[in-house]
């Protein structure tokens, strides 16, 4: 229905560029999340498609057209606000409505259409009630609503969770991916929690200080992460990160990690001598028994148990405090000595100087604007 | 289907542009603005020039001659005084009195509420209707504080017709519109004041001259600084009053910057000078008014954070 | 602060008694003396306690007031409806002109936005005959002098920058998304300001209108420089009326009485948005 680019995009505020010549386009029908600290230029970006402020440079185009200089009433963009933005002096049933009075639809199609909208959401009974008496769970469902119900080719979600409560953003994340796919609509979905992100992205797009630092699916953020910061805001408990020093013998390229050799699979040949990070997901640690090739030593600390994982802290030799993650019900070593071992596959290398990571196998092409 | 309706929805026919928008809205505002702008300047040309009404053959520019003229004029010299001396005494007091009775209404209670819109009164009166009703109190023959003051003692006393009280009296009604004014500022900044370094002084005994002069008076400055400077900018422009007691009078008693130039304008016809006296006036207050807008945008940055 | 000694209670409510007394003496007085006659008036010590008479009323109302010399004309109901007339006029002209400024104003930074702002806001503060006394000259070239349109122009000089910059602050309080929302929702940006900014801003707006009317109306130097008689407001009129002959002393009352009754009454209803108003927005009260 829509496609949606951004093409060479620059927006500053005073001497502050907030945008830095960002392009980015998003399929027809696809959902990206824009993820990434605040302060980075998610919100102004999806304002700006929006049409409620207008770039310094560049291009917009939805669907093919350009709307760059196309006020925000002609764009046929529908957008739901982190704080709501609810009309405070109309009805739920009103702000839900407006988008179908802009169109000039019926009155029986407007009630039609707020009301199918509106069970979808679940929030049928209170439409009658204005925003200041609506529960922030019924505020941003009407929000979501108001969004919605114009069918918008290009939906917009400005971190729509972000102001509910936490049982409420668990079931929101459940319910919208089948919401917004039921739609068809191209959506762009700004979040901060790397969940939200995962659960619902065909891609992710990491946003940092106005330019977008990787572009990928969940899969390739989580795996292949660009840099150290991506690879320690997605996942959760975070990335154990340890500097080493890669070597080389005759099986290939390894690191030293309490005066065990960890043998990487992967393309590490440059990186010998050099200083580099090494990041072990939680999850890519497990126990194992004393003797094992490559087991590593280690005291455990402390063992929390999450619902479904059990998080253990664990402490080498040298003193360097790890994570390891395994699946609650299956067995572990609980306290006092025991060891673990690597997974060479899943583990990440950086260089320690500029913080990219290493390696050649599926290198994200940053600004390309192709799906993966 | 939805490119069709993309392009039903375009916009068509007349279209105001963004960056042409606030210019439209604003532009009506702008040409009264200008509408003003040019009797200034004229304002500027006539202090210049020898113009007098019952003599308009004679008007030709004198340039700076109605300025220096002013520096062996003792008319001028008195109009600056009073002038000065009104606003001094004034703000003064009214700052005194306002600062006292809006700490006395400081406490949130149903009284001190009912009493501060009370005191609102005879701000709300027009000043020239509040002069009329103290002209009327302090008649001679009949006004009741003209009684009161024979009562403690004070035979004949002739308030505004006499040059001796004349500016006590009208400074009198002053205080009365305008008190209320600083007091209403006062009080709104005082309940705004946060309560935890009160309550800290409070516990630990503090003395109360010490929480006033160290801690009340330095968070209320910003308040104080802009009701000040207001009302200055307003004191040293009065006219209502002093016009409607007792005309500039009695003699030149009160013949205060606009006054004066009303009567060199309407009674001496001598527009010059009138309109030279209005520059200087002028000069004055956008020297108060520089330093009044830089206090009062900080004040009112405040305000809207709280809101 | 809260363990006051009861000699400081007793002297502060002495005080406030005292401040009481004088702020609201003149009007309780005004108001007596509005009902009673020219002989209680005059009556030396004065009367508190007297027989009331609506005869000043009347004779103000009707226009005519009997004596044992005859009969005297009062324009003062001529005088109440000017002032009704060129207050209520100057305001809707202010909020007309004002209003969308304001906007303008408070939503979009243009260039030179600010500068007219300040300009206008520096009109509260310059003396009114610096342009009262050059515009006498003009109004009689363009035949300005002494009608209602002319007066309504300058009364602008008080309207306007007390609506431009109260009614500012409340559009710069509403949050701009909800403003994008009804834009993106497909409306245009007058129908937002239809719809969203002035319901949203209505009670700012309100009482930025009431303290203008109240600014109006008691204005008195733009009318005494430019009005002759049948143009003058209350506050110019009421003034005449203790130098002409004949009018007695209850009948200046009972006008003053009517002439400021309007304003106290608007402003006890504003009086939540006083504060504010009288502070141009400076100070939330």
């Amino acid at each position: 229905m829509a496609s949606l680019e951004l093409r060479n995009v620059v927006k500053r505020y005073k001497s502050q560029t907030v945008l830095d010549n960002l392009s980015l386009s998003v399929a027809d029908g696809e959902t990206l999340v824009l993820f990434g600290p605040s302060g980075a230029g998610k919100t102004v970006l999806l304002r700006l498609v929006a049409g409620v402020i207008d770039p310094d440079e560049g291009k917009i185009f939805i669907g093919g057209e350009d709307m760059t200089d196309l006020d925000a009433e002609f764009r046929g963009v529908g957008m739901a606000f982190q704080n709501f933005a609810l009309f405070p002096h109309m009805t739920a049933f009103d702000n839900i409505a407006t988008p179908l009075q802009a169109k000039r639809s019926s009155q029986s199609a407007m009630k039609a259409g707020v009301e199918s909208v509106a069970k979808l959401l679940k929030i049928g009974h209170v439409l009658s009630h204005k925003p200041r008496a609506l529960s922030n769970g019924q505020k941003q469902r009407t929000a979501l609503a108001r969004a919605l119900v114009g069918s918008p080719p290009v939906l917009l979600l400005d971190d729509p969770l972000r102001n509910v409560d936490a049982k409420l953003r668990f079931e929101m994340r459940l319910e919208l991916p089948r919401l917004l796919a039921d739609r068809g609509a191209t959506v762009v979905y700004v979040t901060q929690d790397y969940k939200e992100a995962m659960a619902l992205g065909d891609r992710i797009a990491v946003m940092s200080q106005g330019v977008i630092k990787q572009l990928g699916t969940p899969e390739q953020i989580y795996r292949e992460p660009a840099n150290i910061e991506i690879a320690r805001l997605f996942g959760d408990p975070t990335i154990n990160l340890l500097d080493v020093k890669p070597s080389r013998d005759a099986k290939g390229i390894y690191v030293g990690l309490s005066n065990v050799q960890v043998h990487l699979t992967g393309a590490y040949d440059a990186t010998v001598g050099r200083d580099c990070v090494i990041g072990l997901r939680p999850e890519a640690l497990r126990f194992v028994d004393e003797g094992t090739s490559a087991a590593i030593p280690v005291t455990v600390e402390a063992e929390t148990p999450l619902n479904e994982k059990i998080v253990t802290l664990v402490r080498t030799v040298r003193g360097r405090e790890i994570l390891v993650s395994r699946p609650a019900g299956t067995a572990g070593q609980t306290e006092g000595r025991a060891h673990i071992a690597v997974d060479g596959k899943s583990a990440l290398l950086f260089d320690r100087a500029n913080g990219d990571r290493i390696g050649s196998k599926n290198v994200v092409n940053l600004r390309s604007g192709e799906a993966a | 289907m939805t490119t069709a309706t993309m392009q039903r929805n375009r916009p068509s026919g007349f279209r105001i542009s963004k960056k042409v928008l606030p210019y439209v809205l604003s532009l009506p505002a702008l040409l009264v603005c200008i509408g003003i702008l040019i009797p200034f300047f004229t304002s500027v040309v006539y202090s210049f020039q020898r113009y007098r009404l019952s003599q308009p053959w004679a008007r030709q520019f004198n340039w700076g001659d109605n300025y220096i003229s002013f520096f062996t004029d003792p008319r001028f010299w008195n109009t600056l005084e009073i002038s000065l001396l009104y606003a001094g005494i004034t703000v003064l007091l009214e700052l005194l009195l306002g600062l006292g009775i809006a700490m006395l209404l400081q406490k949130r209670s149903t009284l001190n509420n009912f009493i501060s819109i009370m005191l609102l009164m005879p701000l709300m009166t027009a000043p020239a209707l509040a002069a009329l009703m103290w002209k009327l109190m302090t008649n001679p023959g009949f006004g009741v504080l003209s009684y009161l003051a024979s009562l403690i003692g004070l035979q004949d006393f002739r308030w505004a017709s006499s040059p001796s009280t004349a500016l006590f009296t009208v400074v009198l009604v002053d205080i009365w519109v305008y008190t209320p004014f600083i007091m209403i500022l006062l009080l709104a900044g005082l309940r705004s004041l946060p309560t935890q370094p009160f309550e800290a002084a409070a516990l630990d005994g503090v003395p109360r001259s010490f929480v006033f002069f160290r801690i009340t008076l330095p968070m209320l400055t910003p308040y104080i600084l802009t009701a000040t400077l207001f009302r200055l900018l307003d004191s040293i422009q009065q006219f209502d009053i002093i016009y409607a007691m007792t005309q500039g009078g009695p003699g030149d008693t009160l013949t205060v910057f606009q006054v004066e130039a009303y009567l060199n304008f309407f009674q001496s016809t001598n527009v010059g000078r009138s309109a030279a006296l209005m520059i200087i006036l002028w000069a004055i207050t956008y020297f108060l008014s520089n330093i009044f807008i830089k206090n009062w945008l900080r004040l009112r940055e405040r305000a809207r954070g709280l809101a | 602060m809260e363990h006051t000694s009861l000699l400081e209670r007793i002297l502060r409510g002495i005080a406030l008694t005292l401040v009481v007394i004088f702020f609201m003496f003149p009007i309780v007085w005004i108001l007596m003396m509005s009902f009673q006659t020219n002989e209680t008036i005059l009556r030396i010590p004065p009367q508190l306690v007297f027989k009331p008479t609506l005869a000043n009323y009347t004779a103000l109302i009707t226009g005519k007031l009997t004596t044992a010399a005859g009969t005297l004309d009062i324009a003062f109901m001529r005088n109440l409806w000017n002032s009704v007339f060129l207050s209520v006029t100057s305001v809707a002209v202010a909020l007309l002109l004002g209003v969308p400024a304001a906007y303008a104003f408070a939503r979009h930074k243009f260039r030179g936005s600010e500068d007219i702002a300040f300009t206008l806001l520096s009109f509260r503060f310059a003396p009114a005959l610096l342009v009262l006394l050059p515009l006498t000259l003009y109004f009689q070239k363009l035949g300005l002098a002494n009608t209602y349109i002319g007066l309504i122009w300058v009364y602008q000089l008080i309207c306007l920058p007390l609506i431009l910059w109260i009614v500012r602050g409340y559009f710069e309080d509403i949050p701009a998304d909800i403003e994008y929302a009804y834009r993106i929702a497909g409306h245009s940006w007058f129908a937002t300001f239809r719809k969203i900014a002035l319901p949203l801003a209505g009670p700012g707006i309100a009482a930025a209108g009431l303290l203008a009317f109240i600014f109006a109306w008691n204005n008195f130097i733009f009318a005494l420089v430019l009005a002759s008689a049948d143009k003058q407001p209350v506050t110019v009129g009421a003034l005449a009326f203790i130098t002409s002959s004949g009018i007695q002393y209850g009948q200046i009352s009972a006008a003053i009485v009517l002439s400021i009754t309007p304003t106290l009454a608007l402003a006890l209803y504003a009086q939540r948005y006083l504060v504010e108003g009288l502070s141009l927005g400076a100070v939330k009260g």
